[in-house]
């Protein structure tokens, strides 16, 4: 099966810094992976170059065949790739639904439908009204990943998703995530939380310093002896 | 608010009504203080469209005012009917916005209000060399004629079509993606948003108003010269207004220019020069006691649709 997405030899400096330092990827269409690396080590800054909100230094990056790493992110996102945000940013002075509207690009009639299932998937319905920003943190969060999913992109980053998020609704968030991947969706997640990277993903990735450490199965990136230094030290 | 939706829009309509008819018996004085009333909703209005929705605070929209007034007072001396040459005068406002957001809403942050306060400066000087066309420092006189009934109805007009565009955008997806620059540039970009076509959009139609405005204002006070069309404290009170009344609500422009001009006339004509004081008054005390103005505190706090 041919790449959905293709980062080769990526480098991202901030002044003397070198973020990401020559990383390699390739994703699999209908698969999920994982990216899991010590703080500092590339992550976000990854996304934010694949997703065009940072400008790489050099390397490239290829979506569904065609090279991405020059374009903005409004045109990446509209090639049918989505991402959420480490940092919650949802739009606080509008409303959940509204967060939802401003989204997508079909009709509003049809665009307000699909909001209002996407609302009731995560039981935030009660609250289509309320301004975003007097939401709780977790249902921010429920909000920020269906906003994501108005456009119904092919590749999904999403950077974070069971941050302080509780326990009914992780587990409610993760079958979503495995129901997006049965109908051939990609996902590609960072996450602190190891029972989940390790309970949800195909294929794991670790960063370190801006380099990949590692690549595999879950299982392998838990017994490998770099990925445990990297964590831990020596 | 079932009821508050019923009765408003007849409320609007009667006030309409009334407003199209106070010519036929106001007097001379009633007609001119109306006339500048409809262009301070205009100019409020339009600051909201850019720097209320998109929260790109333009610290320079007088020089869209400012090139109005210049573009009507210079086709007027030539021989154009004045109602002509203030659609000029919207038009090369709209150029001008053009021109100047193009290099310029690519900046992120305060830079785009730096940039929108050098505008205007410039534009004063340009206006006070360029004395072949301008007139200079001694300004241009325009040929005397009454024409204070139907500036009336045109400024009346111009503050109307304002608001209606306002309540279209508000009430639209196209609305609520300004409203996302606003909120957060980068998520909404994230999102799909061409941020700089929108905000581009948004400016453009900002600026129309404020260059139909001007022009008419050019005919009305039938002389102007740089330091009459290009105060910056003019900015500063459609600032003022938008702020009191609720900065990216529909009404609230609307509210706090009827207000705040209210207020300016009667501290004006009691105690000339007291209102500049007054004005920074409201300024710091709007800021500190309800940072989204009256509208804005209402909305909020009763959970109101964004119609009100």
């Amino acid at each position: 099966m041919a790449a959905i997405l293709q980062v080769r030899n990526l480098v991202k400096r901030f002044g003397g810094v070198t973020a990401i330092n020559g990383v390699s990827l390739s994703l699999e269409a209908g698969k999920i992976y994982g990216l899991i690396g010590p703080n500092g080590s590339g992550k976000t800054t990854l996304f934010n170059c694949i997703t065009g909100i940072e400008r790489r230094d050099s390397g490239a990056v290829g979506f569904k065949g065609r090279r991405i790493d020059r374009l903005k992110p409004h045109q990446i996102f509209h090639r049918g790739l989505g991402r959420t945000f480490q940092i919650i940013r949802v739009f606080p002075e509008l409303t959940a639904l509204e967060n939802l509207l401003v989204v997508t690009t079909s009709e509003f009639k049809p665009a307000r439908k699909r909001a209002e299932e996407l609302l009731r998937f995560v039981k935030l319905e009660t609250l289509a009204d309320e301004y975003a920003g007097n939401l709780s943190y977790g249902q921010q969060k429920l909000l920020e990943f269906i906003r994501v999913l108005m456009s119904d992109p092919d590749l999904i980053l999403l950077d974070e998703p069971a941050a302080g998020v509780n326990r009914t609704l992780l587990n409610e968030l993760l079958d979503a995530v495995k129901a997006l991947r049965d109908r051939g969706k990609t996902i590609f997640l960072v996450e602190h939380d190891m029972k989940v990277v390790m309970g949800l993903c195909e294929t794991v990735f670790v960063l370190d310093h801006g380099e990949k450490l590692a690549e595999g199965p879950p299982g392998m990136i838990q017994a490998d002896e770099r990925v445990i230094e990297a964590y831990f030290g020596r | 608010m079932k009821r508050w939706a019923r009765w408003f829009p007849a409320a609007l309509a009667l006030l309409l009504l009334v407003l199209s008819v106070y010519p036929l018996w106001a007097t001379g004085y009633g007609v001119r203080v109306m006339l500048q009333l409809f262009m301070w909703i205009a100019l409020a209005q339009s600051w909201n469209l850019i720097s209320g929705l998109t929260g790109y605070v333009s610290f320079g929209h007088v020089a869209f005012f400012g090139m109005g007034a210049y573009t009507t007072a210079i086709l007027v001396v030539k021989g154009v009917a004045w109602p002509l040459a203030a659609v000029a005068g919207g038009v090369m406002a709209v150029v001008l916005a053009f021109v100047i957001g193009w290099p310029c809403l690519r900046l992120k942050g305060p830079y785009f209000a730096i940039a929108m306060l050098g505008l205007n400066e410039v534009l004063r000087v340009m206006a006070s060399y360029f004395e072949g066309l301008t007139g200079g420092g001694l300004g241009l006189s325009l040929p005397t004629l009454d024409a204070s009934v139907r500036i009336y109805y045109a400024m009346g007009l111009v503050a109307l079509a304002v608001t209606a565009a306002t309540y279209v955008i508000v009430t639209s997806r196209f609305g609520l993606r300004l409203m996302t620059i606003r909120e957060d540039e980068v998520a909404a970009e994230a999102m799909g948003i061409d941020t700089f076509r929108y905000k581009i959009y948004a400016f453009l139609l900002s600026a129309a108003a404020p260059g139909i405005v001007g022009g008419l204002a050019a005919r009305d006070m039938g002389y102007i010269e740089p330091i009459s069309v290009f105060p910056l404290v003019t900015t500063i009170t459609m600032i003022v207004m938008v702020l009191f009344g609720g900065k990216g609500t529909i009404w609230g422009p609307v509210l706090g220019a009827v207000i705040l001009f209210t207020f300016q006339e009667l501290v004006w004509a009691n105690f000339p020069h007291a209102h500049q004081i007054l004005l920074g008054g409201i300024i710091v005390a709007v800021v500190l006691v309800m940072p989204r103005g009256i509208l804005g505190v209402l909305q909020q706090r009763y959970n109101l649709p964004r119609t009100v």
